[in-house]
């Protein structure tokens, strides 16, 4: 695994994630990574408003399934924003629709060199 | 006959042309009723047609052997399949009348039955032609051994006689196949042609269609929906090459009684069906509806989709807890026991959600076994009935636990002097309100806001369960009030 974590400093993360534990770690493996984490939004109500809002992120690390309901209503908006995804999920990449199949997936649990990693590559440089 | 050809006929009484046909002939209604007999037929019954309209053949010529049972199952599969029928050979004994003497006389018959039709163009009727044989039969019982020496007659009916047995087992023998395949629980149907017309369908197969009326009709028209699903593809390919093609769980879009489009899946296979020279004729079809299977194998797959999503979840949990937990904890003693109280305080949780298949548990019993490590005595925890859902269970199980230990290590309990107490209540907004209220102790070590247990109840009230928490330390111990929407804790049918 190559160091990209020079790259990552500085970068806007926004995080949707329901398990607040989960988010915690995140928050603090992108804290280590000197990334900003935009969030965590917990729900998907809470991530709406977000976009609705004064939004900006560089890239966004998507939980798939957010207290029953699929994640991937955000993931449209981020997609024609041109916001670069990344998706946490328990299921793995079988659990994504085929559309999203060419983002990266981190399975949970990941660590901060998967964060890291899944993050550089959609920035395009992984 | 065609209608248009009847004005053309010369000017014949069709009545009295029955009644002197030289061969004897009855009509029988559907209840086996006699509805005319000609003068030939009187003749050779010894019975005037006055006698016999409107009785019942049964009931004049009474037989309970074999041969009432020949007659009547003749008659029957005339009703029912409106096509001809011929008994070569029966004997079939018949009263003598009164003023003959009396008794039974024994009699040798051939006949052959025509469905007839009324004007509605049912079957309503059939013509028995009835040839009595006895003489041909006497004369060849007169030639008995060692005499051999048959005259044509007697042949014929022998030879009548001896088709007639094979006939009727032939007959018998393919009325039980082909009540086997109706009742079959696999679908079968039986295809003709280059066009695959359906010339039988059983029970099964006529269920899986919807109850349509199939026989006489090709797939294509008779199942309009199948077309483009490439099942016709498939005949085509076995008519003309005469190889098996067959399906396991293979999907098929189907109109049901309803009307409506259904998907089914389905084991099947295509056969060649072939005649005597070898050449394909048309096609058998057999199968199962395996839906009821594939649907429990998906719903199976969804199972084991969501039990892996659960177990990664909780193992993100715990793996957060471990990093969390060793990062605060001042030596490893207090490493393992935080870390052990953390899993094991989620462990619980589940534990109870498991008693209601994962359903629910309730305010009383999360307190119950959260607390059940603390001293009793300084300790009131009470509130009404409230089911939680699962994701709200687990994180306030956690939250409680945090909050317990806090008042043991640092809190009321701490000591031997302060007290805990715990109320809970529903506000009118449907809010779960709980008061956390310590007294007669102030912690003994104030909590950094960035320590694990305060940064994980904010995370969890206010993120995951869009709550709030008002944490005051007062100079007699933690004030602390949350407040979970009813949004966040409410069961509803399908919470993950």
């Amino acid at each position: 695994m190559p160091d990209v974590s020079g790259k990552l400093q500085g970068l806007n993360v926004f995080v949707v994630e329901d398990e607040a534990l989960v988010a915690l770690n995140l928050e603090d493996m992108l804290d280590e990574l000197g990334c900003t984490v935009i969030g965590p939004a917990m729900r998907l109500g809470r991530a709406k408003e977000m976009l609705d809002g004064a939004f900006t992120a560089d890239v966004a690390i998507l939980d798939v399934n957010i207290a029953g309901e699929p994640v991937f209503p955000i993931a449209e908006q981020l997609a024609v924003r041109g916001i670069p995804i990344v998706f946490a999920t328990g299921y793995g990449q079988a659990g994504l629709p085929t559309s999203w199949h060419s983002n990266p997936v981190l399975q949970k649990p990941y660590t901060m060199d998967e964060v890291s990693g899944s993050l550089a590559k959609a920035l395009g440089g992984g | 006959m065609a209608a248009g050809h009847r004005g053309n006929m010369p000017d014949i009484d069709f009545r009295q042309l029955f009644d002197r046909l030289p061969s004897p002939y009855m009509i029988l209604d559907r209840n086996c009723r006699y509805v005319a007999a000609n003068g030939a037929y009187e003749a050779a019954v010894m019975r005037s047609a006055e006698e016999l309209v409107g009785r019942n053949l049964f009931d004049i010529f009474p037989n309970d052997g074999p041969s009432g049972v020949a007659l009547r199952e003749s008659f029957e599969r005339v009703f029912a399949t409106g096509e001809a029928d011929t008994i070569a050979y029966i004997p079939y004994d018949i009263p003598r009348p009164q003023s003959l003497g009396g008794g039974m006389e024994k009699r040798y018959w051939t006949a052959v039955h025509t469905p007839l039709t009324n004007r509605d163009g049912e079957v309503a009727y059939l013509a028995q032609n009835t040839v009595d044989v006895t003489e041909m039969v006497r004369l060849r019982e007169a030639a008995s051994l060692p005499y051999r020496s048959f005259s044509g007659e007697t042949q014929l009916v022998e030879r009548a006689r001896e088709a007639e047995t094979a006939h009727r087992s032939l007959l018998a023998e393919s009325a039980e196949f082909r009540r086997m395949f109706e009742q079959a629980p696999g679908f079968i149907a039986v295809l003709s042609g280059p066009d695959h017309v359906f010339t039988f369908a059983n029970d099964a197969y006529v269920r899986l269609i919807g109850g349509r009326e199939v026989i006489g009709k090709a797939v294509g028209s008779a199942l309009p929906e199948v077309a483009g699903q490439g099942f016709i593809e498939m005949l085509d390919h076995v008519y003309s090459s005469g190889e098996t093609r067959s399906g396991e769980g293979t999907r098929i879009v189907l109109q049901t009684q309803h009307g409506e489009m259904q998907e089914r899946f389905l084991d099947f296979s295509y056969d060649a069906v072939r005649d005597l020279d070898g050449l394909v004729t048309g096609v058998f079809v057999q199968g199962m509806d395996r839906t009821e299977a594939v649907r429990t194998l998906k719903h199976q797959r969804l199972l084991l989709d969501e039990l892996n999503h659960r177990v990664k979840n909780t193992l993100a949990t715990v793996q957060s807890m471990a990093k969390q937990t060793l990062r605060a904890a001042p030596n490893m003693q207090a490493a393992n026991d935080d870390l052990e109280g953390r899993i094991i305080a989620l462990s619980k949780a589940h534990n109870l959600l498991s008693q209601t298949a994962w359903d629910s548990t309730t305010m009383s019993d999360l307190v119950d076994h959260e607390f059940a490590h603390l001293d009793r005595a300084r300790l009131a925890a009470s509130g009404p009935d409230v089911l939680l859902n699962p994701k709200a269970s687990i994180a306030i199980a956690m939250v409680l636990h945090e909050l317990s230990t806090n008042a043991a290590k640092y809190g009321a309990l701490s000591g031997d002097e302060g007290r805990l107490d715990v109320v809970w209540q529903v506000g009118a907004d449907g809010d779960l309100v709980i008061d956390w209220h310590e007294t007669g102790r102030a912690l003994s070590a104030p909590p950094s806001k960035a320590g694990f247990g305060s940064r994980m109840i904010n995370a969890v009230v206010r993120g995951e369960l869009d709550g709030s928490v008002n944490a005051s330390y007062e100079t007699d111990g933690l004030v602390c009030k949350l407040v979970v929407p009813q949004l966040s804790y409410i069961r509803t049918r399908d919470h993950a």
